[in-house]
């Protein structure tokens, strides 16, 4: 989530494609554990694995 | 672990939850409160962890960690003084839906913070596009009230002034606004104060170290309770009907529940996209569907607390019905929404948990919401009214019947204080006789509150659920009744739906209808699903049912065998 510059009001919202939570621009807690994966930013590397596992299962039990 | 003093502070703790909670109730000035207990209040260490909470609403109790711990992020500790307290309702961080108010406190011993004192209620009266804060065809937030970032309502000990003059500007009723939000205050006031005592008894570093061996213990006896479920990957999907908009269309709630170990998680994905209208679920509303749906199939004696949540996790999916995205709506997420979440969530663990689920249960708190002028006090009222539903039959057991659906436990306004307070004559509310779903066990009953509008005219809004979709049945028990709005105009003698008198795009989710003087109103509430075959039900219970009107002959015959001697 990133506020405007004079702190007033929200610009924007991020969040985790996966898990969903909120990921706060200013947060350096949350900064060091995010990950980049195929163009997008999740907020951990247990959202990316699971949503890699999560996408075989479903091809798996498509195919 | 000093188990003994463990226990002593988490039951004092509790007791001080109680308390608070009493202090709202009586110093409340809207009904939600004083009588529907629409409430949770609870205590929280410095991370906004909950450390304690008493028996009050699963919607709020769940949702309570999410929603400090978002305000947190926003206001620093170091920013955070003695006699402060900080509001916030906004969905899109950590919120459930605009009526959720949530009031913080800290508590300070020797000039260190220790932990906070939370109120969270619903308030009844949000300002938006409807009087009593349910508007059932909001197509974005900005309809749904007044939205309230983190703010301190009071500094220091002394009221914000020109916060709350902009939130009582933009309110039907600040008098009793007003009056609400100063006994949330008085709620937190009384929990900083004793939770002050209890540290002055035991010290800071006693009670720091007993309360997180109490969260360990609490997330060490959920992992057993978990451990003992079958791992596995466990799927359901149920349906929301129509969204208040786009009528005729359902929406797709969908879990893959993943038991692994001492470990849960609820994984989302698959569910439909967020819909136009106000169906819309937070991700705080998600997360709190979780946690109730796993206190509900396991040990009820564990303490409440984030600990006993560490091993819940929730994964919904950004843009979805289940985690909506500014500036989608909302309001009704988090009453109705919510049960269908936990509903499905039970469905999937019915193979896993066969004894520990119920069938569906109505899944609404019929959020029938009016506002008006009193005739005799020209002053603006406004309500928001809560009706119950009946719950599923289980595997051991009819379903209750009309209680709070799943995510209140809340009460049901007395009829007399109603009639007092509102300009409503109630002229009839009887369970329906065959409401409860079929079964071996028996779903619980819904009911029908039939209203005569005594006013020049008040306007009326409605966000509920299972007008189309029945409450299921499992292991082969039927489903239960439909709910039903209907309306009856001063002169006309047949009920029709608001679809029908008002060209509404939905039965069960409408803006401002202007109800007159003379004109009937008839909330039926939804039935619980049945559990089991009918054809197995003890023929006493049958009996015992025919005897008090709870089912009709014809049902008696057509599920049960019923014969006439």
């Amino acid at each position: 989530m990133k506020f405007s510059a004079n702190g007033y009001y929200i610009e924007s919202y991020q969040k985790c494609p996966n898990c969903g939570v909120l990921m706060y621009a200013n947060s350096e807690e949350d900064r060091k554990k995010r990950v980049e994966h195929e163009d997008k930013t999740y907020c951990s590397q247990r959202c990316v694995d699971w949503s890699i596992a999560r996408e075989k299962r479903r091809a798996s039990a498509a195919g | 672990m000093d188990f003994v003093t463990m226990n002593i502070l988490d039951s004092a703790m509790v007791s001080i939850c109680r308390e608070m909670g009493i202090t709202l109730m009586k110093t409340s000035y809207s009904t939600i409160f004083n009588e529907a207990l629409d409430f949770t209040c609870g205590l929280a260490d410095m991370n906004g962890d909950m450390i304690a909470v008493a028996d009050f609403c699963p919607a709020q109790i769940g949702g309570m960690p999410l929603l400090v711990q978002s305000c947190l992020k926003e206001i620093p500790i170091s920013d955070i003084h003695e006699g402060d307290i900080i509001l916030h309702n906004d969905p899109y961080r950590g919120g459930l839906h605009t009526p959720e108010h949530t009031f913080f406190k800290p508590i300070f011993v020797e000039g260190e913070i220790m932990g906070f004192a939370v109120a969270i209620g619903h308030i009844a009266e949000v300002g938006g596009m409807a009087p009593g804060g349910f508007c059932g065809e909001a197509t974005e937030i900005f309809q749904e009230g007044v939205r309230i970032p983190p703010v301190k309502i009071v500094k220091r000990g002394e009221d914000n002034v020109e916060v709350w003059k902009l939130l009582l500007a933009n309110v039907r009723t600040p008098r009793v606004n007003y009056g609400d939000l100063k006994a949330l205050i008085a709620a937190v006031d009384l929990g900083e104060k004793q939770m002050q005592g209890i540290f002055a008894k035991y010290g800071k570093a006693k009670v720091k170290e007993t309360v997180a061996d109490l969260l360990l213990y609490s997330e060490k006896r959920m992992r057993a309770e978990l451990e003992m479920i079958p791992d596995g990957i466990y799927s359901f999907d149920d349906y929301v009907e129509s969204d208040g908009v786009e009528s005729d269309k359902n929406h797709l709630i969908h879990v893959d529940v993943h038991k692994n170990g001492g470990s849960i998680v609820m994984d989302y994905h698959g569910t439909s996209p967020q819909a136009i209208g106000p169906i819309n679920a937070t991700l705080g509303v998600a997360t709190s569907a979780a946690y109730n749906a796993v206190l509900h199939m396991t040990d009820p004696t564990i303490p409440r607390n984030s600990g006993c949540f560490r091993p819940i996790e929730v994964m919904a999916e950004p843009g979805s019905l289940l985690n909506v995205d500014f500036p989608a709506p909302s309001v009704g997420g988090n009453t109705e929404t919510h049960p269908r979440i936990v509903g499905t969530i039970l469905g999937a663990m019915s193979k896993a948990l066969p004894d520990r689920v119920m069938a569906a249960e109505g899944g609404t708190h019929c959020n029938f919401v009016f506002g008006g002028v009193d005739a005799d006090t020209k002053e603006y009222f406004a309500c928001y009214d809560l009706e119950a539903v009946g719950w599923g039959g289980r595997s051991f057991a009819d379903g209750n019947s009309a209680v709070d659906s799943i995510n209140g436990n809340c009460r049901i306004t007395p009829v007399e204080v109603y009639e007092t307070r509102f300009p409503w004559l109630i002229e009839s509310l009887a369970l329906d006789t065959d409401s409860g779903g079929a079964g071996k066990h028996r779903g619980g009953l819904g009911y029908s509150k039939q209203m005569l509008c005594v006013n020049d005219v008040i306007t009326c809004s409605q966000m509920t659920d299972r007008h189309l979709l029945a409450p299921w049945g499992l292991e082969g028990g039927k489903e239960g009744g439909c709910g039903a709005t209907l309306v009856m105009k001063d002169g006309e003698d047949t009920w029709k739906t608001m679809r029908e008198a008002y060209g509404k795009a939905s039965t069960s989710r409408f803006n401002n209808v202007a109800i007159r003087r003379g004109d009937r109103v008839l909330l039926r509430m939804p039935g619980g699903g049945g559990y089991g075959d009918p054809a197995e039900r003890d023929p006493d219970a049958v009996l015992s049912d025919l005897k008090d009107g709870y089912i009709s002959k014809e049902a008696a015959k057509k599920y049960y065998g019923y014969k006439e001697a």
